[in-house]
């Protein structure tokens, strides 16, 4: 697939530079520098073979920003890296938003950090800092922002025309699962238009990250997705790992695996009670709140938190596991195998929940790769792709387990296929039990202040709610050059305004629902 | 006594001990009803439930209502005002009228009225006027959503009430309720007409807009739906008729057809209440199951089933009692 690709690339677009690199290494396949002329076509070219966009991000070199592109393949995996160098005093760079609808967003973040301005963009308004800025925050120089960019605050609010009127869904409302914004744009009951409003929680984790040491960083990421803390904590120490080429015991990925598990379990079954409450229906959410209280009972013996775990060392983890966390863990899964039952009855089988789910909100897999969705929602449109499986990190190569995937891409896939997924990673806790090796559960002498050498590396890990990917670059120093982090939720919900486009609010609420969005992870 | 009702007439005197009575039964039936949801409610998610005041958590209602009586009562500033004032207070009449004509016991009734039913329902379909007043008075977009799906549903749902209201008239033949319980003696109404007991009493939880048809109050989508802009006693208003709707709507389904006070042994009066608690307990229950309709669902459900389900049943009924 790669060479195919490269072989393309080199016949089809021509003056590209093309770099193979070393997978393991780096965790892209090919390396690519554009310039600004044959950095449409090169889309145009991967959107033909049909990969999705999994981020853009921008890096400031002070000499020069580097505009950072990655597209992968939901069929077979083949990660690409494009570059675009362009010069930082007037930075400009063709907008790819009408190739790819998710870079609209995308964009429009790189544009209130870096001050890059996308030429032809649809709408350049903040994401994020609505309280203003005077300088972009992530340049390694002042730069002051010009009165231009200061015009486009605010620039969120909607005109009513006639027949119409505005609603403000939130950043207080009860179904919109903390403090994101949805500016409707009614007609009667029927959603004419729907703009979410972000940076209620911004709180800058990737300025935090360049200014303390990688030891220093570790529980923030716990705090970006408060429900699959676990997940995010796998996913930025085995990015530093795979930097800096710390080796991992083979203990300690067996346990990372149990561990991640469970808080995927312990994030699925919070889905389930959120998403019935969004219905109307209040009883499951005390059901799974008991089960989930269980998860974190033995989460705690482990790790000593409930919530926001920060578990995972580089090189390991904080502390072995013992026979009564094991104990725990095996009365966990006889009791949660017994369960499904319960919810069968009480939810999957129920008339008005099936009226309520079935056909709303359906995603195509042409608009979810367009969009570059992830984890469950992109699986519920019939696309069984899961970084755990083509893309094995920790001990998933030695566990066999199976990807469900949905049929349409509905509301009710999307419930179908978590509640497969607690299945699936039961299964996986019982194998990973069952061939848990002996011996250390931590590589010795891992220096506290890291210095990993210059480079970059991006890796991508599933958490409950998709695809995490963290992009850093290294400068020799003990602090990251820069750190990138692509959260799930925010290119899941991406796609929402699409989604709630006509629908009923009540349709609304439910696809928003459903997308299990957490929204500190958004907003970083 | 004696004197009181030679200077002032029976009638006055029945009416004012009447309504003395109705209003004791509301304010009684509320305490039990938030008492009982939240029991019941409790015990249905693994929980317990109110257990701190009184035994068995009994006072707690009435540590809610002195909670409910101490708030602030707060106008916010952009409503409008006359509407606003008048809604929780208009909202009680339909509620006490509905009292007044039904047979608690065979001796127990205030005053029955040779169309009763049709005082029921024509003050019952005044009930939505308060909530239509919360909507426009609070000057808020999520109540007005709330009250104009109010008016839709209970537009929609009125009709299956009255269609499956009438083969019971039909079979006992009379308006009033007295003459439709004393009809049942031997053998309840539910008998006969278990389809229309039915679609009675799945529009009556509809008329009261509890789960799954609580759209007017959605909090999921609305907030708090038409009641979002009102707090305190204001708020308490409306949810001593909400709880005193749902008792009414299960008296009057025990009235047409589980036969009433009727019923063996245990004097009428206690079977009426046994009766109405069941139905009550089972509003409940559906509360606390079911995920909440979509609007159009709940709209196509009556008229396109609800509807003529009630309307083929009147004819077979009609038909039937023909021959």
């Amino acid at each position: 697939m790669v060479n195919t690709i490269r072989e393309k690339i080199k016949a089809k677009i021509g003056d590209v530079e093309v770099t193979e690199v070393s997978y393991t290494e780096k965790g892209y396949h090919l390396s690519i520098s554009a310039i600004k002329r044959n950095l449409l076509p090169l889309v145009h070219f991967f959107d033909e073979h049909l990969f999705y966009l999994e981020d853009i991000c921008c890096v400031d070199y002070v000499e020069y920003l580097e505009l950072v592109y990655f597209f992968n393949n939901y069929q077979s995996l083949c990660r690409m890296k494009v570059t675009l160098q362009i010069e930082p005093e007037h930075p400009q760079a063709p907008t790819i938003s009408h190739i790819y609808d998710g870079a609209f967003w995308y964009e429009r973040e790189i544009h209130e950090f870096f001050g890059v301005v996308f030429e032809n963009h649809p709408n350049m308004a903040y994401l994020f800092l609505h309280d203003g800025i005077e300088f972009y925050p992530l340049r390694k120089k002042m730069v002051l922002v010009s009165d231009e960019d200061k015009r486009l605050l605010n620039s969120f609010k909607v005109e009513v025309e006639e027949d119409t009127f505005s609603v403000n869904m939130g950043p207080q409302h009860p179904s919109t699962h903390g403090v994101l914004r949805l500016v409707l744009k009614m007609d009667g009951e029927y959603i004419e238009s729907a703009q979410p409003v972000l940076g209620y929680l911004h709180r800058m984790h990737e300025k935090m990250a360049e200014n303390r040491g990688y030891l220093q960083f570790l529980p923030n990421p716990g705090r970006m997705d408060y429900l699959g803390a676990m997940a995010f904590n796998l996913g930025y120490v085995t990015t530093v790992e795979k930097l800096c080429g710390i080796p991992v015991p083979e203990r300690a990925e067996f346990v990372r695996v149990i561990a991640v598990e469970l808080n995927r379990i312990s994030s699925h079954l919070l889905w389930i009670g959120a998403f019935l409450a969004d219905l109307g229906a209040f009883t499951p959410f005390l059901y799974v709140f008991d089960d989930r209280e269980n998860i974190l009972d033995v989460l705690e013996s482990i790790t000593g938190s409930r919530l926001t775990y920060c578990y995972f060392r580089f090189g390991g983890l904080y502390n072995d596991i013992n026979e009564s966390f094991i104990e725990m863990t095996k009365a966990f899964l006889k009791r949660m195998w017994g369960r499904f039952n319960i919810y069968e009855n009480l939810i999957t089988k129920n008339v008005i929940f099936i009226n309520r789910t079935k056909n709303i909100g359906t995603i195509d897999q042409d608009r979810a790769r367009k969009y570059g969705i992830s984890g469950p929602v992109v699986r519920s449109a019939r696309q069984p792709y899961d970084i755990r499986k083509v893309e094995p990190y920790a001990a998933y190569k030695e566990l066999d387990f199976d990807i469900p995937s949905g049929e349409q891409g509905d509301n009710f896939d999307r419930y179908m296929v978590r509640i497969r997924e607690m299945e699936i990673s039961l299964r996986i806790i019982e194998q990973a039990i069952d061939k848990m090796p002996e011996g250390p559960f931590r590589t010795e002498k891992v220096p506290k202040k890291l210095k990993p050498p210059k480079g970059d590396v991006y890796h991508t890990v599933e958490t409950p709610r998709g695809e995490l990917g963290v992009y850093i670059v290294s400068d020799e120093s003990d602090t990251p050059y820069r750190m990138r982090w692509r959260v799930p939720s925010f290119s899941n919900l991406i796609i929402f305004p699409h989604l709630a486009r006509g629908t009923l609010m009540a349709d609304a609420v439910s696809i928003l629902g459903s997308l299990d969005l957490v929204i500190p992870e958004i907003d970083r | 006594m004696d004197e009181l009702i030679t200077i002032l007439g029976r009638e006055t005197v029945r009416t004012i001990l009447g309504l003395t009575g109705t209003f004791l039964i509301v304010v009684l039936n509320t305490l039990v009803l938030t008492w009982a949801e939240r029991k019941v409610a409790g015990h249905m998610q693994r929980r317990i439930g109110p257990k701190e005041v009184g035994p068995y958590g009994l006072l707690q209602p009435i540590a809610d209502t002195l909670k409910l009586l101490g708030k602030e009562i707060l106008t916010p500033r952009a409503v409008e005002r006359p509407l606003y004032y008048l809604a929780p207070t208009i909202v009680f009449i339909p509620v006490l009228v509905s009292f007044i004509v039904i047979p608690f016991d065979s001796y127990l009734q205030v005053k029955d009225i040779n169309v009763g039913i049709l005082v029921i329902l024509a003050f019952s379909s005044l009930s939505v006027l308060s909530i239509l007043f919360a909507g426009w008075g609070s000057n808020n977009k999520y109540s007005l959503i709330g009250s104009i799906r109010s008016v839709a549903q209970n537009i929609a749902y009125e009709i299956p009430l009255l269609l499956s209201i009438l083969p019971v008239i039909l079979i006992a033949n009379s308006l009033s309720l007295k003459d439709i319980v004393e009809a049942q003696k031997g053998i309840w109404f539910v008998v006969y007409q278990p389809v229309a007991f039915l679609t009675f009493f799945i529009a009556s939880v509809a008329e009261t807009n509890r789960t799954p048809f609580d759209l007017p109050e959605a909090e999921s989508e609305l907030v708090a739906g038409f009641h979002t802009e009102y707090s305190g006693m204001r708020f308490a208003f409306f949810f001593l008729a909400e709880y005193t709707n749902i008792f009414i709507v299960s008296a009057i389904a025990t009235t047409f057809f589980l036969g009433g006070y009727q019923g063996p042994i245990l004097p009428g009066i206690v079977w009426f209440f046994v009766k109405s608690y069941l139905l009550v307990f089972i509003i409940l229950w559906f509360r606390w199951t079911f995920p909440r309709v979509r609007f159009d669902q709940l709209l196509n459900f009556s008229w396109k089933i609800l509807i003529p389900v009630s309307l083929l049943n009147l004819l077979i009924t009609g038909g039937i009692l023909k021959i």
